[in-house]
Order: C-alpha cells, then sequence, then structure tokens
C-alpha cells in the first residue's frame, strides 16, 4: 500500500520561490544530461506501448484464429508476443539504468552544490537552523529533488498508457468505452477518499499515539527505580492499561490503512463482472467482436496500477518542491560577512582593537554600541558580567563570525574586514563551551588544524597540557576513539584534547569560552595547569567562569548590557567594592574551597 | 520455560515458549486461533476464488462464439456466478485483511507485555549494572518489527507463495499439457529471484553504509563547524565530502543496474509466448476451445504478481525473526546473586572496610588492592577522575557488584554475609540521572515507601530535602503533577524532590552521585542546604566535584587509576599529598612543605 499512501504527510511549508522558477532551476540541473533525458523519455514511451500491445496482440489475434489457424498466423502472432514481451523488459531496463545513473549524477551535483554553500554559510544561519534539519537538506531533500523529475517521468508514461489505451477502446465501441471510462474516476476518487481519510485518522491519532508514547516511554524508563524502591506491582499496574489503549489507537490506525486494497480490488472486480455481461451480450449480438470484447476485459486491469499512482502524484510532487526549495535557500543564502579586498596576514603579534564598534544580532536589538577596547598583545583579559551582557560577542565579532554594523575592529592595526579569512581565522585559537571533536582518535583530533603535524609534534602538545599524565587515564592514551561529537570522553578530557588542538595550531590570538558543565576536581587542576601553558605569551579573551581564571587574569573586565563597567585586577576589583563584587558574589562565590552555604559574601558599595 | 527465578511474577500470567524465535512467535499466535484461521483461510480461499475467474471468463467466450448452446442464459449465469465470486472475493479479502491486522497489533502488544514483566522480574543487580530504560526502547523497536512482519511480510508472503501455486493448479485442471510454460517458469523464476538477492544484498548493504558514512561525515562537519571556520579547515571538510558523495553514487548506480536487471518479468513475457504457442497449437487440434485458451492467457497473467512482493516481504519476514531473536536474548539474560537468606538481618550502624579489594570488568582492571576504614556516621568524599572507580566502589557495597578478590565489610560483617533484601533495604542510592514520574509530587515522594506514607511524613521529608518552599509554591502544592503531562521542574528542584524519596525509607548508608555543580552561587547554596541536611546520622558516601564538600567532608578518598592514593581529612591530605595539593592549592606549592 506505499505508493498511494505516499507524501501523506508533506509538511505544511510556505514557499518563497515559485513553482516556475523552481522548476526552471531543477531542469538546469538536468540539462547537461538532456540527452540521457530523451532516451529515458524515449524508453519509457516506448516501454508502456509495449505494455500495451500485449492485449491488442491477443485481442487482434484472437478474432483471427476463430477462423485462420495457420501456421503463419501463429507464429506471427507468437512472435509478436514474444518481440513484444521481451522489447517491453529491454525497454525497462534502459529506463531504469539510465535513470539510476542520472539521478545518481545530478544529486551528486546538487550535494556538492549544497555543501560548499554549507561551508560558505554565515554562523547566524547556523542559529537560525538546526543542524539535523541543515544535515537533511543536503542528503535526504537532495533525493526528493530528483524524484520530482522521475516522478514526472512516470506520470508521463501512465498517462500515455491510459491515453493509449483509452483511444483503442473508443476506437472500437464507444458505448463499452464509456462503461470503462465511467470506472475511471470511481477509481481515482477513492483513492483521493482514503488518502483524506487516512490522513485524517493519522492527524487525530497523532496526538493520542503520542501521549501514548510518551507515557510508555516514561514507564519504561522507570523501570530500574521501581525495581530500587520494590515497586514492580505499582508501575506494571501502570504500564498495562498504556499498552492496551496503544493497541487499540493502532489498531484503528491499521484497520483503515489495511481497506484501501481490498476496496479498489472490489471495484475493479465489479467494473469486471458488468464489462463481462454488458460486453458480452454485445458480443452476442454481433455489435463487438469477441477480441474487442477481451480488450475490453484486459482495459480494467490495466488502469488500475497508473490511476492509483496518478491519484498520489500531486502531493509527492508538492513535497518535492518543498525539498528543492529548501536545497535552494541553503545555496542561495545571502553571505552576511563580507570581506572587502581580501588580502592574507603575516604571523600577527596579538593586538586587538575596538573602535566605536555596533553590532546587534538582530536590528532590533543591539548589544553593543559605539564599544571601545584595547587589548596589547599577549594580555589575557577575562570577561564577567551577565548574561546577554555582551561576553561571547566580543570574541565573536573577533572570529569574523557576525558582521558588525558600525565602527572598526583592529588586528595588528589592519581592519579585519580586508583580511583573507582562512589565513586570518589560522591565526585564531577558539575553545567552546562545549568543545566538538570530530570522529577518530585522540591523536586525530590535536592534529587537525595542521593535518601533515608528525605524531611526534602531536605527542608534544598533548604533553605539554598539564605534563600529560591526563593521557594514562584514557583507555589506549593517543589513540583513544573519542566515538560520536567526542562521546566516549568526559567533559574534562574533552576540553584537555581541545587545549593540545589549541597547541598544536600554535595561534597569535586565544578566545576561550570557559565551560560551566561540572569536571572532578583533578581533571579541573588539569585543565587550569593546561590553561595556563595556553594562555602565556599570547593574547587572550577568556569568558571567565572559573574562579582561578579571574584571579589570574592580567585584566578583569566587567561587561554591562554591553558597556564595560568597570576594569582592573582581581583584588582591586574586589576592594573598590563595586559592580565586579556583585558579579563575584553570584557567579564564583561558591568556588572558593573556604565556601561554605550562605557564606563567602564580599561587600558591595551601595553606590556601586 | 526459565529455569531462573524471578523476583516478580504476574498472576495467572502466560508461558511462551522460549527455546527458539520461530517456536515463540507460534506459541504467541496460538492464542488467537480464529484470526489465524480467518487469516489463512481469507487469504487462500480468496487467491482461489480470483484464480476462478479467467476460466469463468473463458467460458463466457466460449458462450459468446456460439461454442455452447443457449448463449445468452448462460452468459447471464456466468455473469451471475462472477458476481458472487467478485463479492464473496472481496469479503474474504477484507476478512485477511483484518485478522492480519490483529495479528500483526496483538503480537505487538504481548511481546512488548512479556518483555517488561521479563525485565520487572530479573534482579535488583540486573537493573543496576544497565541502563534498563534503554534496553525496554531498543525492545520496543523489535516489538514493532514482529507487528510488520506480519503485516505486511507475512501477509504478502501468503498471498505471493499462493498466487504462485494456485493458478497452476487451475491450469492442470483445465489441460494437464499447458503445464509446460508455468513449471517452466516456477523454476527460473525461484533460479533467478534467488540469484537476483545473492547480488542485490551485498550491494543494497553497501549503499546503506555509505548513504551512513556521508551523513555522519556531514552531521560532523555542520555540527563542527565553528570549529571547521575557526581552523580554517573548510578544504579538507570538502575533499572528505566528495569523496563519500562519490562513493555513494557509484553503490546506487550499482544498485540501480541490478535493479534494472530483475529477469522475472523477461521469462513470464517468454513462457507466455511459449505458452500461447502451446495452446494455439492444442486449439488446432481441437484438444481446447478458444475459451479455454482465453483462460490459459488469464491465468498465466495472474502468476505476474508474485514476482514483485516477494523480496519485499521475505525481508520483512527476516527482519521479524532477527528481532525476536534480540528479544529472547534479553529476557532470557540473567544476573542472579545469592540472596543468601540466612545472612545477618539486624539495623545497620554503618560502620564501612574495604581489605584490599580487586575488582575487573570486561578484562578491564576497575579497582585495585583498595583498602580503607570508614566509621559509622562519617561523610566520606570520594573524589577521582572519571573511570578512576568512584562510581564502582558504591556498587560494590550493596553488591550489584561482587568483589574479585578482598573482602567488603559492613559493621564487622562481609557483605555477602548479610540478606540481600536487608542489605540493600538499608542503603540507598541517590543517582546522577534522576527518574521522577507523571504524578503528584507527593506520590513521588512516597514513592519509595510504596505510598505507605502519610502526609506529614511526606511533608518533613520535603523540608528536610529543601524541598517544601519550592513546593508549596506550586499550583497545586503538593498534588500537583509534575513531569510530561505536568509541570517541568529545575534539575536542581528533581534533585531534592529525589533526596526527599531516599529520606523516607531513612537509611543507614547513603550513596549521593553529585556529579554536578551549579553554575551561580545561589542555587548553589540552596542545592548544599539540602545535602547537609540529609549528611547528619548516616553515612553517606559522596561522590562529588564539589570543591567545598570536599573541603568539610569528615575523610575524602583520593582515587587515581583505580587505587587509593590517600584517605584523610583535608589538612591532613594538603600536607602530605602532592595530587592533592595539585587539586586545592595549585599556585601555593612552593608554601607548603614537600
Amino acid at each position: 500500500m506505499g505508493f498511494i499512501m505516499d507524501g501523506l504527510d508533506a509538511e505544511e511549508y510556505d514557499r518563497t520561490y515559485g513553482d516556475r522558477v523552481l522548476l526552471r532551476r531543477i531542469a538546469s540541473y538536468f540539462r547537461p544530461k538532456a540527452a540521457v533525458m530523451a532516451l529515458v523519455a524515449g524508453a519509457i514511451a516506448a516501454q508502456s506501448l509495449m505494455q500495451a500491445a500485449f492485449p491488442v496482440l491477443i485481442s487482434a489475434g484472437l478474432d483471427r484464429v476463430v477462423d485462420d489457424r495457420s501456421t503463419g498466423l501463429v507464429a506471427g502472432l507468437v512472435a509478436a508476443v514474444l518481440v513484444t514481451g521481451v522489447l517491453g523488459w529491454v525497454f525497462n531496463f534502459v529506463q531504469r539504468w539510465y535513470s539510476a545513473i542520472v539521478v545518481g549524477d545530478v544529486v551528486l551535483s546538487l550535494r556538492q552544490d549544497a555543501f560548499d554553500a554549507v561551508l560558505e554559510r554565515d554562523m547566524s544561519f547556523y542559529d537560525e537552523h538546526p543542524s539535523g534539519k541543515v544535515v537533511s537538506r543536503v542528503t535526504s531533500d537532495t533525493d526528493d529533488f530528483a524524484t520530482v523529475v522521475t516522478l514526472t517521468l512516470n506520470l508521463i508514461s501512465q498517462v500515455l498508457l491510459v491515453a493509449v489505451i483509452t483511444v483503442l477502446l473508443f476506437s472500437r465501441d464507444v458505448g463499452l468505452a464509456l462503461l470503462v471510462m465511467a470506472v475511471v474516476p470511481v477509481i481515482v476518487a477513492m483513492a483521493l477518499g482514503f488518502r483524506r481519510i487516512a490522513r485524517d485518522t493519522t492527524r487525530r491519532q497523532q496526538r493520542s499515539l503520542a501521549k501514548v508514547n510518551a507515557t510508555l516511554q516514561e514507564t519504561m524508563g522507570g523501570i530500574s527505580v521501581a525495581k530500587n524502591f520494590r515497586q514492580e506491582q505499582t508501575i506494571y499496574d501502570e504500564f498495562r492499561p498504556i499498552n492496551a489503549q496503544n493497541y487499540r489507537v493502532t489498531l484503528k490506525q491499521g484497520f483503515v490503512f489495511g481497506a484501501i486494497f481490498p476496496a479498489l480490488f472490489a471495484v475493479a472486480g465489479l467494473a469486471t463482472v458488468v464489462l463481462v455481461y454488458v460486453g458480452g451480450r454485445r458480443a452476442l449480438a454481433g455489435e463487438v467482436s469477441p477480441g474487442d470484447w477481451y480488450l475490453f476485459l484486459q482495459s480494467v486491469a490495466m488502469f488500475w496500477f497508473p490511476l492509483t499512482s496518478i491519484a498520489s502524484f500531486w502531493s509527492q510532487f508538492q513535497q518535492g518542491l518543498s525539498a528543492s526549495e529548501r536545497v535552494f535557500a541553503l545555496i542561495d543564502a545571502n553571505p552576511l560577512v563580507i570581506q572587502h579586498d581580501p588580502q592574507p596576514v603575516g604571523r600577527l603579534t596579538g593586538r586587538i582593537e575596538f573602535r566605536d564598534v555596533t553590532f546587534g544580532y538582530t536590528p532590533e536589538h543591539k548589544v553593543l554600541e559605539h564599544f571601545d577596547l584595547t587589548i596589547a598583545a599577549g594580555e589575557t583579559v577575562a570577561l564577567v558580567g551577565h548574561t546577554g551582557a555582551g561576553k561571547s560577542t566580543l570574541g565573536r565579532l573577533v572570529v569574523r563570525f557576525y558582521e558588525f554594523s558600525g565602527g572598526r575592529i583592529l588586528v595588528d592595526g589592519t581592519d579585519i574586514r580586508t583580511v583573507d579569512l582562512t589565513s586570518y581565522r589560522r591565526q585564531l585559537g577558539v575553545v567552546p563551551q562545549s568543545p566538538f571533536l570530530f570522529s577518530g582518535t585522540v591523536a586525530d583530533n590535536i592534529r587537525y588544524p595542521r593535518p601533515d603535524a608528525t605524531d611526534e609534534q602531536v605527542r608534544t602538545a598533548a604533553e605539554q597540557v598539564a605534563g600529560g599524565d591526563w593521557l594514562a587515564a584514557l583507555p589506549d592514551g593517543l589513540r583513544t576513539e573519542v566515538g560520536e561529537h567526542g562521546s566516549a570522553l568526559s567533559m574534562g578530557q574533552r576540553q584537555l584534547v581541545a587545549l593540545a588542538r589549541l597547541l598544536i595550531q600554535d595561534p597569535a590570538v586565544v578566545i576561550l569560552d570557559e565551560a560551566t558543565a561540572s569536571v572532578d576536581p583533578l581533571t579541573e587542576a588539569q585543565i587550569s595547569e593546561g590553561l595556563d601553558v595556553v594562555l602565556a605569551d599570547r593574547t587572550s579573551i577568556v569568558i571567565a567562569h572559573r574562579l582561578s581564571t579571574i584571579e589570574h587574569a592580567d585584566r578583569i573586565i566587567v561587561l554591562r548590557e554591553g558597556a564595560i563597567i568597570e576594569q582592573g585586577t582581581h583584588e582591586s576589583l574586589l576592594r573598590s567594592g563595586g559592580a565586579y563584587c556583585d558579579v563575584y558574589n553570584t557567579y564564583f562565590r561558591h568556588q572558593s574551597p573556604d565556601y561554605r552555604p550562605g557564606t563567602g559574601f564580599v561587600s558591595v558599595d551601595a553606590t556601586g | 520455560m526459565t529455569t531462573a527465578r524471578s523476583e516478580f511474577t504476574v498472576a495467572g500470567h502466560q508461558e511462551f515458549d522460549r527455546r527458539g524465535p520461530v517456536r515463540w512467535i507460534l506459541s504467541h499466535q496460538r492464542r488467537n486461533p480464529w484470526h489465524v484461521a480467518g487469516f489463512l483461510i481469507g487469504s487462500i480461499v480468496m487467491v482461489v476464488l480470483n484464480s476462478a475467474i479467467p476460466g469463468l471468463v473463458g467460458r463466457a467466450f466460449d458462450a459468446v462464439l456460439g461454442v455452447e448452446p443457449d448463449s445468452s442464459r448462460v452468459l447471464t449465469t456466468i455473469a451471475l456466478v462472477l458476481l458472487l465470486i467478485v463479492v464473496a472475493r472481496s469479503g474474504l479479502d477484507f476478512l485477511a485483511r483484518l485478522c492480519t491486522e490483529v495479528l500483526a497489533k496483538r503480537i505487538e502488544r504481548d511481546t512488548r507485555d512479556e518483555l517488561y514483566v521479563s525485565l520487572l522480574g530479573k534482579s535488583q543487580t540486573f537493573h543496576n549494572r544497565q541502563r534498563v530504560g534503554d534496553l525496554m526502547a531498543r525492545g520496543a523497536n523489535d516489538v514493532r518489527q514482529l507487528g510488520t512482519m506480519f503485516s505486511p511480510g507475512i501477509d504478502l508472503l501468503v498471498d505471493s507463495l499462493s498466487q504462485g501455486i494456485v493458478p497452476i493448479i487451475f491450469i492442470a485442471f483445465l489441460e494437464p499439457r499447458l503445464l509446460a510454460a508455468p513449471l517452466v517458469f516456477a523454476v527460473a523464476f525461484v533460479w533467478s529471484i534467488r540469484r537476483f538477492m545473492r547480488q542485490l544484498s551485498p550491494v543494497s548493504a553497501r549503499m546503506r553504509e555509505d548513504f551512513g558514512t556521508l551523513n555522519a561525515g556531514l552531521n560532523e562537519a555542520v555540527r563542527g563547524i565553528e570549529v571547521v571556520k575557526a581552523t580554517g579547515q573548510e578544504d579538507q571538510e570538502g575533499r572528505n565530502f566528495t569523496v563519500n558523495a562519490r562513493r555513494y553514487r557509484d553503490s546506487f548506480v550499482e544498485q540501480g543496474l541490478i535493479q534494472a536487471r530483475y529477469l522475472p518479468t523477461l521469462l513470464l513475457a517468454v513462457c507466455t509466448a511459449g505458452g500461447l504457442l502451446q495452446g494455439l497449437w492444442l486449439l488446432d487440434r481441437g484438444t481446447i476451445t478458444i475459451g479455454e485458451l482465453v483462460a490459459y492467457i488469464g491465468l498465466l497473467g495472474l502468476l505476474g504478481f508474485p514476482a514483485f512482493v516477494s523480496i519485499f516481504s521475505f525481508s520483512l519476514v527476516q527482519n521479524g525473526i532477527a528481532s525476536a531473536n534480540r528479544l529472547l536474548k534479553v529476557m532470557r539474560e540473567e544476573t542472579e546473586l545469592d540472596h543468601n537468606e540466612a545472612g545477618r538481618s539486624v539495623a545497620m550502624r554503618g560502620a564501612i572496610r574495604f581489605d584490599d579489594v580487586t575488582f575487573s570488568y570486561g578484562g578491564r582492571p576497575v579497582l585495585q588492592d583498595l583498602s580503607f576504614t570508614i566509621e559509622p556516621g562519617q561523610t566520606v568524599a570520594i573524589v577521582g577522575e572519571t573511570g578512576s572507580g568512584k562510581t564502582t566502589v558504591t556498587q560494590l557495597v550493596n553488591r550489584i557488584y561482587d568483589v574479585d578478590s578482598g573482602r567488603i565489610t559492613i559493621d564487622g560483617t562481609d557483605v555477602r554475609g548479610w540478606n540481600l533484601d536487608s542489605l540493600r533495604s538499608q542503603i540507598s542510592t541517590i543517582e546522577q540521572d534522576i527518574v521522577l514520574f507523571s504524578r503528584p509530587v507527593a506520590e513521588n515522594i512516597a514513592f519509595s515507601l510504596g505510598q505507605q506514607a502519610d502526609r506529614d511524613e511526606i511533608v518533613r521529608a520535603a523540608k528536610d530535602a529543601q524541598a517544601h518552599e519550592f513546593i508549596t509554591a506550586l499550583e497545586d502544592g503538593y498534588d500537583t503533577v509534575i513531569g510530561e503531562r505536568g509541570v517541568t521542574l529545575s534539575g536542581g528542584q528533581r534533585q531534592r524532590l529525589a533526596i526527599a524519596r531516599a529520606l523516607l525509607t531513612d537509611p543507614a548508608i547513603l550513596v549521593l552521585d553529585d556529579s554536578t555543580s551549579a553554575i551561580d552561587s545561589a542555587t548553589e547554596d540552596e542545592i548544599q542546604r539540602a545535602i547537609q541536611r540529609i549528611l547528619t546520622g548516616r553515612t553517606t558516601l559522596l561522590i562529588t566535584h564539589r570543591l567545598s564538600q570536599i573541603r568539610w567532608a569528615d575523610t575524602v578518598l583520593l582515587l587515581q587509576g583505580g587505587r587509593l592514593v590517600d584517605q584523610g581529612s583535608h589538612e591532613e591530605l594538603l600536607a602530605r599529598c602532592a595530587l592533592y595539593r595539585r587539586i586545592f592549592a595549585p599556585y601555593a606549592r612552593e608554601e607548603v612543605a614537600g
């Protein structure tokens, strides 16, 4: 029952591209394959004709064979049947094979375009679109894109077949032909009607099914807790009615879906009965030849499949167009970060200047306004402040992940809008809160910024981080597989790998967002030691969440709503009793080893 | 059929034959004899009726051609018979489909129930060694495969088998000599299908694999786009992607080629031509009538249906059996420790002692020569990196696992000498991932005593856990429903509910796996206050990252690589342990004497 029910849950998708525009662009991907497409189209048409030929041959043969049984006729008939059958298979072969080639090639080229676009998109694109959806645009939406064309070709062949048969039928006997035609709308209406019913049933059941599934999930997940508290009967008594409800809901759905084919089959059967009777009468009366009567009987069987697939065509087609739209939207997205006359940069020392910078993630809400800041080369600057103060923004602007609307940002005196991004970014080391690792070994990940680094260099970098004893805690040392997204390692271990990766990259500037997730004290100590090594002699912008970081930074900058409220060292700021003390009391007080709940407050001046 | 003891059984529950997947499935469906009969009879009779139609059409043909006398009446009779057949056929078709649906959904429901009961019946040991929730989720998937195996799997399989056999039987009754073509086709069909499957499966498997690789690589590049851009490695990623995408395209085209070469349609065409030739020859000899020839062609045409359907249905059945195997494996698994009914069963004081304990898991050593002593009522902070054995230490105390060598004693008696139930009922564990249920708060807290607690006790436990304030601030207070169908609580609130739940049982030994830390100090104040209350009056094993809890614990166990580096109070360790100083006094190394 697959094909009738295909495309049932196509999303409501507001489209910005018009149908015609989309079709033209889709066609442009197929244009280089025009010759092969023509071959495929021809093969489809030829196959349809061969398919229609069989009943026609039989019907013609039957009429003749009544009187004439000569060898020539028999041989001719059998040969014709054989030839059309074999040719039908040959054309089908040609069509399927070449379709596969064309579809494979088109999808490949589209995927490459899509992936190139993925690499070029700004970070703001990734803020708006979850990664899973982006991935599906490149893998499954590109597949659906190809089906638009194959669907259309199939439709053409089905329509062709139906048309040829209809012409044939009308040419033999108009009365009977009209009778057969009467069946057509019934079948189409039934197929469409069933789709409607199925969609409605599914939608109605979806909510109750979702609830049932969620509860089922919960009773399944709670099984161990129930066990630990010896509450097995309790939780089983919860499970049983849910399981029974699930049965009822899915059974209802199953009944609806299971009734479709029998219903359609019944209609076809009834049509056959009517044709046998009415057609037989007319044949008896001599108005129609027996062979023609046979043709009419066969035609019902031949209409059935094409009609039902025509019924599902439109929404499958729409689904394909929506998929194409998503792919093109990905490719066409306007880059916001634009470089003017990009020049490659040499080795940077790392002096950073913000001059009168204005920026907002959205035009209405500005995060920074006329912002000024100068960071000397090699200085370690810790940024603190409440959420939304603009801490992460500064780093992101330096790395050119976002475009700012006013002012300038200079690194070593050069405006960063005029640098070649790849060579510039290679000199910036970025460590986010939750470092991302690629699947592979620890060594592979450390080596990522410099693929040509030797094993020796990788080991040296790893050992520079906290003396390297963290490698001994890994199951296979440097050769340990990190798993998908680094999941085989703990969060703390991932951070250590990220620090080693940074050392191999040897950047001039480090932008670090300290993790807030908890890490065991020993690994925490190792991370601190690693940071000491990494941050030394490099310009560093650190979004600080650790007490040790702010205690040892060269300068602390307190931000509030995109403006610098206070600056200074840890001791000097504590003494002045201002905004820093408030931040300290909120975020850092509990990290002191002498902390007890409700203690450790530093005094804040009422005026501060 | 299981010999293992079950800790939980349902009264009047059916036992199923678990010796093998097929027997197991059959023993389940034996409970639905009417539906099985309805399905089989419905399907087969439907095919028989369907195959009778070409014969009748042939007779109508003969009537029209004047072969039969009184053609008009014969035609009317045939039309009526056909009508009856079509109606009966449709009725049986519906019956068969509906029976299949019932069979499919029932086996889903019944196996899910069986799996659930089986898991509930496993020992606490089993449950604490792995995430049973995950097992159940995977089981749910396998259960669904069992359903699909029946509908459409077996449904289509029976259909296509009968569609392949019944027309041939009808042809035999029509004229035995005409069997030549269809039998040749049947043999050739079986041969070509097997060849097709042999060629297709490895290529399909490779295509799925290539797609998986493509997807995984792409997923990584997108999720790690910041790293890619920040290190300027776009070229590297682009090259990887092209390689993967090309490989997938090649597999796809290869699969397309194999599918294009699908022979049965060709074989049918050839056999039909051959059959037609033979039929015409017999017609010429007068052995058969034209009507019979028409019937023969119609029956040959019916053989086309099995060709398309059988591969698909076959793989569904295969998947179903594989799923059944997996489910049986889970259900058969047993981890049983000796319950030691005769063991010690008194109120625990909470003195714990490890003597040279060594423990390995999966061939890997986890703990080695561990020795330490804990006095009753002490708060013990267990500190170490991930994988250093912290959690294992706590799991050895309540005998989730047993030691390989050495011994563990509680109040002087070896843990294996305690009655297992008595031991475990006096030791409570609060895990990292808190599980609560979609029920009122009060019921969640009282869950540990099986709802055998009155409201006062519940409130008292909540107050001790620092949860009372936020609970009373909820809309319905203690009757507020939380979880999927209710209010969502924050991590800290969930933790405090779990603490209240554990407090109700008043354990002698408490294990608190608290490997989190708050982002802001105010939340930290709350959580720590809650934990402080629970520490008094019992021995607590605290797996923690919070420096302050380590600082103020009665004694600290410092683990590294499965070994105890040192044990003592904060001051003692600062004085004599270099590793400890690394954690607590990293920048004061010069100040502390060697």
